[in-house]
């Protein structure tokens, strides 16, 4: 298959970045959208013509939540519930003109070419997405004192990836979908609800600080994450947010 | 914040339009006119109207505030349009939400500020209002004269003139009534004309000087605006009905976003009943929509 690829290419985080233009050929329809960069970065450097595009990859299995593009206006391309590492290329027809964009989002500054930082995720996490005990190790499901359909909502939320398509999709930038994600895989189950209430407060106190936009319920992150992180977990965040108004029994 | 305030919207809403159909009855305003009357009296209401004022814009600016935060979140954009498969009716919620904003101005223009007093409208008077024992009297021998009221102070002038006499007193009597007459020459030109409602409790369609001559001589007589007989008048023309029916298309676009989305901010739905919360919203949405869209609509096409 033959494509043209316009690419935003960036020096780095400062520079003043622009759209590049590369022709590729003899791509096979099996192979996913990052092989397709790796060749074009083959030819880019094997004919010395630039620099490779840099782009973020890691399991290439759609389990690590470290690639993710912004392809022809969709995140993660033109499929649903996949990564951009899953994305294949029989998903675009022969001959196709392929907009290749970083993630834009305050919280998410470009650090070169595609890759972005997503390093705000991280310090969501940090203010509250985590337990502060050791619960020992994983207990035998059925010892665990919850319906099954707890149990599963949890684990529906607990796929999230923290890829940040949900961000990048959002017309706000808003990053709920994800946080929402974090606080129903961590407080639905008991070992997490304890320090439920802190958490949810912390976190969004967090995503605010860090410049994400506020939702608008437009749900563009749920059609987007490859993950299908159901908006109802965003539901939750904002019903237990004014929980926690009322909720929290402490003075700070 | 939106979304508790917009609630309370949606809630006025479906009561402002329920209270709209009583335009629709075929009683020469009797129901719509009472219940005007009730709103315009009862005091809980007038504090009412001003929380609703208040919640409205405060709405809008809250809204406004979130819409440009929301765009400093993203100051670099994307090349691409989005393609997303999304709610198009959110994206749309401001720019709605503006136009409704320029349709309420015209609303207000047409409706509400006749009743502050700042544009000229129709009125309307309650008849037990305008009877004391000197009208019934007057009217009764204008009755069995066959003459009108007018005509009848003019004859006894006249009389008074031939038969000479300067009697104060009479002259006087005459001068206190004249405004009373005239009120009567109102109340008669209602009668002839049809502008009266079916239950004969209300006088409709006075202009602004008939309003003035009634205060004048009943300066307790609460003259109302007119809102039946501006309705009627006002959607016969077909640029007003295009206009307020461009004004339900918006607002459907607006309130199909509005309904679930309360919800969904409030937190108040979950795996359950959310096709219930969507069901609802959308028979909210059409019946509000419709229910204000048939007034202009059958009234403009009613002959
Ligand atoms: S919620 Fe979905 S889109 Fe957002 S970070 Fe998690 S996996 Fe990615
Ligand atoms: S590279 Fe790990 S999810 Fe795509």
């Amino acid at each position: 298959m033959h494509f043209t690829l316009h690419i935003w290419r960036q020096e780095n985080a400062h520079a003043k970045g622009h759209f590049e233009k590369y022709e590729i050929d003899n791509i096979s329809p099996d192979c996913s959208f990052l092989e397709m960069l790796d060749q074009l970065n083959e030819q880019l450097v094997g004919d010395k013509i630039a620099h490779p595009v840099c782009f973020d990859n890691d399991c290439r299995e759609g389990i690590c939540g470290m690639c993710g593009l912004y392809i022809n206006g969709r995140p993660h391309g033109n499929d649903d519930g996949v990564t951009t590492c899953q994305l294949h290329m029989r998903k675009f027809t022969d001959g196709d003109e392929i907009w290749i964009e970083p993630w834009r989002a305050k919280a998410f500054p470009v650090v070169r070419d595609l890759v972005v930082d997503r390093s705000a995720f991280d310090k969501i996490i940090q203010a509250g997405g985590y337990i502060s005990v050791t619960t020992g190790g994983v207990p035998d499901a059925n010892t665990i004192p919850i319906p099954k359909y707890v149990a599963d909502q949890a684990m529906d939320a607990a796929e999230c990836i923290g890829c940040g398509a949900c961000v990048a999709a959002c017309k706000n930038a808003s990053a709920m979908l994800f946080v929402g994600a974090k606080v129903s895989h961590l407080g639905l189950l008991p070992q997490g609800q304890v320090e439920h209430l802190d958490r949810v407060r912390n976190m969004i106190v967090k995503m605010d600080e860090l410049g994400f936009g506020g939702c608008t319920n437009t749900y563009a992150c749920e059609a987007e994450c490859p993950k299908q992180i159901k908006r109802q977990n965003i539901a939750r965040l904002n019903r237990e947010w004014i929980g926690q108004m009322f909720g929290r029994d402490r003075k700070n | 914040m939106v979304a508790v305030l917009g609630g309370f919207l949606l809630i006025f809403l479906l009561f402002h339009m329920s209270a709209n159909l009583l335009i629709l009855l075929n009683d020469g305003g009797a129901a719509y006119s009472a219940f005007c009357n009730f709103m315009g009296k009862t005091i809980a209401i007038r504090v009412m109207e001003v929380v609703l004022f208040g919640a409205l814009l405060l709405h809008a600016v809250v809204a406004l505030w979130l819409a440009a935060t929301n765009r400093m979140s993203r100051p670099v954009g994307y090349h691409k349009p989005q393609k997303s498969k999304t709610h198009t009716t959110s994206k749309l919620m401001m720019w709605s939400g503006i136009l409704i904003f320029v349709c309420l101005i015209m609303h207000f223009y047409d409706f509400y500020m006749v009743k502050i007093g700042l544009v000229k409208g129709e009125y309307m008077v309650k008849t037990e209002k305008l009877q004391d024992e000197e009208m019934s009297g007057i009217m009764q021998l204008a009755n069995q004269m066959q003459m009108t009221p007018s005509d009848l102070v003019a004859a006894m002038k006249e009389e008074m003139a031939t038969m000479g006499g300067d009697d104060e007193e009479a002259d006087n009597y005459i001068e206190s009534i004249t405004a009373k007459i005239k009120v009567m020459d109102i109340v008669n030109n209602a009668y002839t004309n049809g502008n009266i409602s079916a239950d004969k409790k209300w006088i409709h369609r006075l202009n602004a000087e008939e309003k003035a001559v009634i205060k004048e001589a009943f300066p307790d007589s609460d003259v109302e605006p007119d809102f039946y007989y501006m309705a009627r008048k006002k959607f016969k023309v077909w640029h007003i009905v295009l206009g307020y029916l461009v004004f339900f298309a918006v607002l459907f676009v607006h309130l199909t976003h509005a309904f679930p989305s309360a919800f969904q901010t409030l937190g108040l739905n979950n795996y359950k009943y959310n096709r219930a919360i969507e069901i609802c919203g959308k028979i909210y949405t059409w019946v509000v929509c419709l229910g204000f869209a048939v007034i202009p609509i059958v009234i403009f096409l009613s002959e």
